[in-house]
């Protein structure tokens, strides 16, 4: 990451490969006993790409992705067992390979935009990596490419939901990293919202392609967005389904409306249906 | 009349400021009414007239200012207990918040206190510490860090966990994440916890100064209590609430001016 050069970014993202070895993730149910979230789910990312991690809602697919980038939100040792491998190697807790876009975006309301962006540049990791010269110059290109340049100075309360996200998205793709984790981050925006964010995403994507995980419970955003789609069953998770999906992005409402799209939901739903449990997934027009 | 009662409707701000002021000119008329009616004697309630003289008299007599002087008295004690309140409290505050063990080992400690007659303690306080200015101080701080202290720690508490998971997940140490995101959160009411802890030292100001206080407001009060010099009783009382009010407003505009985005939300 230190020897990118100063302003123009790479078009190639690091070589990056993720593994899940039979992950069984067990939580302490109120009961006494314990939970099992997810059932031995063993997947393999090892180049850029969209990956849709589809699943009904409560299914444990955050629980992976919180997994993936080794964040503990419960206090609770994760996975139960099985192993998260990175490169090959091991993850025990938070790395650098890897930055997370959660649905509540977590924006500083006491900073500016730009302060909000740069926020991970006040880190003693990342000043030590990148030159003040050079993170200001990549804030500043990164705010251009959100569409955010104008609203700089203002706080996120002057901004509105989907202009929030942009600037948690932002945020994440300032460091470059290898590996982009997206925790349902459209998931709270309004329709026409939603789908600017996902034009902007595949945006983003064709000037940084490095490896994208990204969690939603709606089988539209999964099919309009993923490179690979994988369907988690309900709790607990299993890998129910795993397929690529070729259409060139970004996909046209018509390709949405195609034989190939609605087969490939209809598949998607049948997975779903199959599996026993309670859980909810969305499908958009 | 039925239609203009709705508990969820606030007044104008024009009709809020005429019906407050309308209160405190009606209580005045009554006090004023009572007093000079001659139905209660001048020795058990002053007119208003005459307190507004003993005002005069201890802002301006024989060359010298008694009021002015009992003022910077009060307010130095306040200033410095104030400062220690701060120092000691808030991260004591923090560290509680941030650190739920720590919490439970500490708050048996202090949560009682908030409770607690601390005025009780004056006499501990007199056989511990003397009768000094340390013994003031001791016990304005302790009458307001068992306000800050829980008020901080749930202020902390209050910062939504996605902060502290975003930022670990940036890089950020524990440490970084709590100096750089979760305190900076916290800030406002961290303000208010102060502003609280000032308005309670306030409260407590006459009581650190009854005993053996040759200067200050308490002492002022105490000392025309002894005189039966009502008139200056009552005009030091309204001396002690003009000031908390001062204090509590210039520290309420203060905080909106450093943290104008808490209300934004």
């Amino acid at each position: 990451m230190s020897a990118a050069p100063p302003v123009a970014p790479p078009a190639r993202t690091p070589p990056v490969s993720v593994v899940l070895k039979d992950i069984v993730q067990e939580y302490p149910a109120d009961s006494g006993g314990v939970t099992r979230v997810i059932d031995r789910v063993a997947l393999t990312f090892d180049k850029p790409g969209i990956n849709m991690l589809l699943g009904p809602s409560g299914c444990g697919k955050s629980t992976m992705l919180h997994m993936l980038g080794g964040v503990r939100p419960m206090g609770v040792t994760t996975p139960t067992s099985g192993s998260v491998l990175i490169d090959g190697v091991e993850c025990h807790g938070a790395h650098d390979d890897a930055v997370m876009v959660f649905q509540r975006y977590a924006n500083r309301p006491d900073l500016s935009v730009f302060d909000n962006v740069a926020f991970p540049f006040r880190l003693k990791l990342w000043k030590s990596r990148v030159p003040a010269g050079e993170w200001r110059q990549r804030v500043a290109d990164m705010l251009k490419a959100v569409g955010l340049a104008d609203k700089a100075g203002l706080r996120p309360a002057q901004l509105s939901g989907g202009q929030n996200q942009r600037v948690a998205l932002a945020r994440a793709l300032v460091l470059r990293p290898k590996i982009l984790l997206m925790d349902e981050p459209f998931g709270a925006l309004d329709a026409q919202t939603r789908e600017e964010m996902q034009r902007l995403l595949i945006d983003l994507y064709q000037s940084w392609p490095c490896l994208v995980v990204f969690v939603t419970h709606d089988v539209t955003e999964a099919l309009m967005l993923g490179d690979r789609v994988i369907v988690l069953s309900t709790q607990p998770a299993r890998v129910a389904d795993d397929f690529t999906v070729s259409e060139t992005r970004p996909r046209s409402a018509a390709w949405q409306r195609s034989p190939e799209a609605q087969a490939l939901e209809e598949r998607i739903l049948n997975q779903l249906h199959a599996s026993p449990g309670k859980g909810q997934v969305r499908v958009t027009l | 009349m039925t239609e203009f009662w709705n508990p969820y409707v606030a007044p104008g701000a024009r009709q809020r400021r005429l019906l407050g002021v309308g209160a405190v000119l009606a209580l005045l008329l009554l006090w004023s009414a009572v007093a000079g009616s001659g139905l209660v004697s001048p020795t058990k309630l002053p007119a208003p007239w005459h307190v507004i003289s003993a005002f005069g008299y201890l802002a301006w007599n024989d060359g010298q200012s008694m009021l002015l002087t009992a003022t910077l008295w009060s307010v130095g004690r306040l200033l410095v207990a104030g400062l220690l309140v701060i120092v000691v409290g808030i991260p004591i505050g923090i560290v509680m918040g941030a650190a739920p063990q720590v919490n439970a080992a500490l708050s048996p400690l202090v949560d009682p206190f908030r409770s607690a007659p601390v005025v009780a303690l004056l006499p501990i306080l007199v056989m511990w510490m003397g009768i000094g200015e340390a013994m003031k101080i001791a016990f304005l701080f302790i009458g307001a860090v068992v306000y800050l202290i829980p008020m901080v720690r749930d202020a902390i508490q209050a910062v939504p966990q996605s902060y502290w998971i975003g930022a670990r997940d940036l890089g950020a140490t524990p440490w970084e994440c709590i100096r750089s995101a979760v305190v900076p959160m916290a800030m406002p009411r961290i303000a208010d916890a102060v502003i609280v802890a000032f308005s309670v030292m306030w409260t407590y100001i006459t009581v650190a100064e009854y005993v053996n206080a040759r200067e200050g407001l308490g002492q002022l009060i105490q000392n025309a209590r002894r005189f039966s010099a009502w008139d200056q009783v009552f005009a030091g009382i309204m001396v002690i609430i003009a000031l908390a009010l001062a204090t509590y407003q210039s520290m309420l505009w203060l905080k909106r001016r450093l943290y104008p985005w808490e209300t934004e939300q």
